[in-house]
This record gives C-alpha cells, sequence and structure tokens, in this order.
C-alpha cells in the first residue's frame, strides 16, 4: 500500500484582488509514493512543488481531492489530530529554518520535547541522532555558529528525531555550494537506506534527482505532467512541456539558438541521436556510418548517468551523397531514435 | 546653587517619586502591553491562530487612543481612574494613566518585534506536530528576545519623558521639581540638577538595556 496517496487534488488560493480569478496553485494532482521510494519532484519555480509537499503534511489544507499518509485520511481530520500526523513526518528546509535562539542539542529535541518523551529518552535519542549527523562535538554551539552544510545535517537530525517513516525535503540543497550539496545527498541516502525512511525530495537541480531519486515527477502550472523510475522520465520523456524541461536539465540536446550556430558553422546534415541503455551501442552506429561511407563530424552531445544506467543525445553532422545519408539513417532508426534537426 | 542645597531633600523625594512611577508603569502597562502585543500578533490574518474580528477590534481600540497627547489622555481617563483606583490627582493616577498609554504603544512595539520571527521557523515548528500556544511560547518569544529587550529599554526611557507632567495632575517625580522650583522660581541651577539626573537615569537603563540585548542575541 502507498505512504502517500493523492487523488485528484485540487489547491487554489483566494484572488489577489477582489476582481482576478482564484489562483489554482494545485491542479488535479494523482500520485502516489510507495514505502522506501525516495521520490522526486522536479520543475520550474512557480510550478507549485513547495505547495504539494506542504499539503502532505497538512501545513496547507488542500482545497478538493483526498490526500492519504499511511492508510489515514488527512484532508478531513482536526488541527489537533494533525499535529499527530506531523509528528509522523519529518521535513527539511532550503533555509533550515533552525532555531537560532536554541543550541544545536535542543534544537534536535524540540520535536521529542512537543512529542512528549521523558528527559532519558531525549537524551538519548539526541546523542544517537547526533552521532549520525557527525555533529557531536557541536551540541552545545548555536546555529549562527555552524556553515551552511552543518545547519542542514541538524536540520535533518531534527526532522529524524521522532523516527519519523517521511521525511520532505525542500529545495532541501538549493542554497549548498556543490560540494556540500553531494554531502547532504549523501546523508540522506543513508537515512533511506538504514532506516528505510521514505523521502519526498523537492528540487529544481537534476544533479539532486540524478543521485539520489529513484522515482520523479516532473510538475508544470500545478499539475503532474509525467512521472515514473527517473530513467525513463529523463531518458524518454513522452510530454511535451516534460521534454522541453528535460531538456533545459538534462545535457546534450541542443537549444534552436545553439543549433543555428551549429547550421551556420558546419555543413552537411545535422541529426540527433539518442542513446538509451540496452539500445544499440554507439559503437554500432559509428560502424554503421564507417561501412555507408558517410563522414561524420560529432558536433555536440552529452551522456548522463542516472543510478549507473547510461542515456545521452549526440548531435552529429553527415557529410555524403544524400542517398546514401538517407540509406544509413533509416538504418541506425531502426536501433536508436534519430531526430533530423537541420 | 545654594538654594538647590536647601532644597535636597525634596530633590531626593522627587527623584524617589520619578523611580516609583517609572518601574510601576513598566510593570503594570508592561505585561498588558505584551498581551495586547501577543494579541494581535497571534490573531493578524494568516497568523497562527487568526481572528479577524479580534484582530480588527484590538487595532482600532490602539490606533484610537495612541495619538492623543499624553497630557491631554491624563484629563480624559480621569474618570476612569476615579473609578478604578478611587482618585484622580496624584502620583497612582498618573500611574493609572500612563500605563494605560504605554500599553497601546508597547503593544504595537511587541507586535513589530514578534513579526521579525521568521515564518519559516514557526513552519518547522509547525511541521514538528507544535500547536500554536507552545509555538508561541517555546519559538516566537525566545526567537523575538533580543529585539523584545531592545523595544523594552526603549519603551523605558520614554516612561520617564512622560512621568514629567504628573504635576499637571498633583504628582510629583523629578519632571515637577523642575518645574516649580527651578522654572517657576527662576533658579536654572535647580532645573539642571533634575535635567542631569534624568540623563543619569537614561543612560544606565539604555546601557543595561544594551546589555542585557547583547547578552540574548549573544553577539
Amino acid at each position: 500500500m502507498a505512504l502517500v496517496a493523492l487523488r485528484n487534488v485540487t489547491k487554489t488560493y483566494p484572488a489577489p484582488d477582489r476582481t482576478g480569478a482564484p489562483v489554482v496553485a494545485i491542479d488535479q494532482v494523482d500520485l502516489e509514493v510507495e514505502p522506501g521510494d525516495v521520490y522526486g519532484i522536479i520543475g520550474y519555480s512557480g510550478a507549485g512543488k513547495s505547495t504539494l509537499v506542504r499539503l502532505v503534511n497538512a501545513l496547507e489544507p488542500a482545497t478538493s481531492g483526498s490526500i492519504e499518509v499511511d492508510g489515514r485520511e488527512i484532508t478531513t481530520m482536526s488541527e489537533r489530530e494533525l499535529r499527530g500526523i506531523r509528528l509522523g513526518i519529518g521535513m527539511i528546509f532550503q533555509q533550515f529554518n533552525l532555531f537560532n535562539s536554541k543550541t544545536v542539542w535542543q534544537n534536535i529535541a524540540y520535536p521529542l520535547t512537543v512529542a512528549g518523551a521523558s528527559r532519558a529518552e531525549v537524551a538519548a535519542r539526541v546523542a544517537e541522532l547526533l552521532d549520525f549527523v557527525g555533529l557531536a562535538d557541536k551540541a552545545r554551539n548555536f546555529p549562527d555558529q555552524l556553515s551552511g552544510g552543518q545547519k542542514q545535517r541538524v536540520g535533518i537530525a531534527r526532522a529524524l528525531a521522532t523516527s519519523p517513516r517521511l521525511l520532505l525535503a525542500d529545495e532541501a540543497t538549493s542554497a549548498l555550494d556543490p560540494e556540500t550539496t553531494q554531502e547532504v545527498l549523501e546523508l540522506l541516502k543513508r537515512v533511506n537506506r538504514e532506516f528505510g525512511v521514505t523521502i519526498i525530495v523537492i528540487t529544481h537541480e537534476m544533479d539532486v534527482i540524478q543521485s539520489i531519486a529513484t522515482k520523479v515527477a516532473v510538475m508544470d502550472a500545478g499539475r503532474v505532467i509525467e512521472h515514473g523510475p527517473v530513467f525513463d522520465v529523463f531518458s524518454n520523456p513522452q510530454n511535451p512541456s516534460s521534454q522541453r524541461f528535460v531538456a533545459t536539465v538534462v545535457k546534450g540536446i541542443p537549444s534552436p539558438a545553439e543549433l543555428a550556430v551549429l547550421r551556420e558553422r558546419h555543413d552537411g546534415r545535422i541529426v540527433t541521436i539518442s542513446f538509451r541503455d540496452g539500445d544499440a551501442s554507439q559503437a554500432a552506429v559509428f560502424l554503421e556510418l564507417a561501412r555507408a561511407g558517410v563522414e561524420f563530424e560529432l558536433v555536440y552531445g552529452g551522456i548522463n548517468d542516472i543510478q549507473g544506467r547510461a542515456f545521452g543525445h549526440l548531435t552529429l553532422a553527415l557529410r555524403g551523397p544524400d542517398a546514401a545519408v538517407d540509406a544509413v539513417i533509416a538504418t541506425i532508426a531502426e536501433r536508436v531514435d534519430v531526430t533530423e534537426v537541420g | 546653587m545654594d538654594r538647590l542645597f536647601e532644597l535636597q531633600s525634596e530633590f531626593w523625594v522627587a527623584a524617589v517619586e520619578t523611580l516609583y512611577m517609572v518601574a510601576l508603569t513598566l510593570l503594570i502597562g508592561g505585561a498588558a502591553g505584551l498581551l495586547l502585543g501577543i494579541v494581535l500578533y497571534m490573531t493578524r490574518p494568516g497568523s497562527l491562530l487568526s481572528n479577524a474580528p479580534v484582530f480588527t477590534i484590538v487595532n482600532v481600540i490602539i490606533n484610537f487612543f495612541r495619538p492623543i497627547p499624553f497630557i491631554i489622555f491624563i484629563a480624559a481617563v480621569q474618570p476612569l481612574s476615579r473609578l478604578v483606583i478611587g482618585t484622580g490627582i496624584g502620583n497612582n493616577a498618573l500611574i493609572f494613566a500612563l500605563s494605560l498609554a504605554a500599553s497601546f504603544a508597547i503593544a504595537r512595539i511587541v507586535e513589530q518585534n514578534l513579526l521579525t520571527v521568521s515564518p519559516g521557523v514557526i513552519e518547522a515548528a509547525r511541521s514538528m506536530g507544535a500547536g500554536p500556544l507552545r509555538i508561541l511560547r517555546t519559538v516566537v518569544l525566545p526567537e523575538a528576545l533580543g529585539p523584545l529587550v531592545l523595544g523594552y529599554t526603549f519603551v523605558l526611557v520614554a516612561l520617564v519623558d512622560m512621568t514629567a507632567v504628573a504635576g499637571f495632575i498633583g504628582g510629583g517625580g523629578l519632571g515637577n521639581f523642575a518645574l516649580v522650583y527651578g522654572y517657576r522660581q527662576f533658579e536654572p541651577a535647580v532645573t539642571w540638577a533634575a535635567v542631569l539626573l534624568i540623563v543619569v537615569f537614561v543612560q544606565i537603563v539604555q546601557f543595561v538595556g544594551n546589555w542585557l540585548a547583547r547578552k540574548v542575541l549573544r553577539r
């Protein structure tokens, strides 16, 4: 059974002025997150990702639709019942949102106190978590004495304090430099692996999805326009909007402006070949080209790796007699995706 | 100068009266203002216990009384003062009027300082299942403590200023001393003695306030 199940969920905000229409932030979204998933939600800013994740722990009430968390419908719960649900869902934030007036130790202890844990339980659990995130020596420090990466590690420890089954990460690495981002992502991976915590990751960064997510949903204008295993969605997006989004985050597909430059600089016919793990190898394609006597030049491209499976796009300029080029494109197209772009 | 020596005992009595009025007002008005400020903060639209009617009523009351010049306010609340504390004149009547006026001003200062607490931090506490009153007590007030201390320091200095008009309703204090024995009897030295002592009070208050705020903010 899904740990989180959204069915036909809509969230609208009142119109900003009297005459305007209500703002639809989330538009008829269906989403299922299975226990153990690291579920990425990706999209441009303003697509509704942050609102969506706040519906899951009811920080924002849904306008309509059904949201089940761990088999319990939360849209009809009272605020008091919801507080109990929130104790079982951890959340981390882009700006960390640590309590600046409390020490690292007190920050991590806070949710335990809310949950009514005894003093001894709190002490034991905080020590355990400090150890897990590698900040045992910072227990008495205040947040403003920590680096960004350390702050987010405190955030993670605090979110895990009550041993939740679900962790919501709202752009948790967007305020960090690339190296620290990797550290935090590694930590999240461990959280998922060692404690079996299901994680929903909101991000606009492809790298984050690539390195930790197992499934992904692409959001645009409040809708989930495509979802599935990360490799499938990114190597072969179906929906035109998600193709456009994927093209901006995946290396290898030239933009129209870049294409114009390529066309100017290279003669011959320009084709983009898309490879997916399991398709014919690059070597086979190049061999085919050589055999047909077509001269080729690699002008643009990139290969991506998602959890050990590769896919990529190579753009080639092909030169030779028209008939030979046509024939070889047809031959290659039997094995891999070929798009003639100019 | 000689006159000042003759008035020594009156001078010190006046100083104690000023301290008495300021301290009691800070206690009563400070507590009432804190409460009103918290009500404003908690009930404002989109806040933890948002409640439009309560917010609007408190807001309008504060906006109504705040612009009234204090010396007129004293006269205006005199009947109420008689009703509540049994007298409309003297130091205690001044404390009554001043506490009332100060609580409205303090409410605004408290509200503004609580609003500096980042909404993200409050959201984090909500995401951990904390209720509104717990968040107020364990997150909002501690996070805003530094600015609150500075706000109350500012108020305390203003209270010293406002007690100077106590003489208007037969109260005492350094302000009254300066007017009665200094200004009206053409004794600038007497006036200036009161002024200097007030300056010393204010300096001490500001110094202690800054020190406390620094301690709370750890910088």
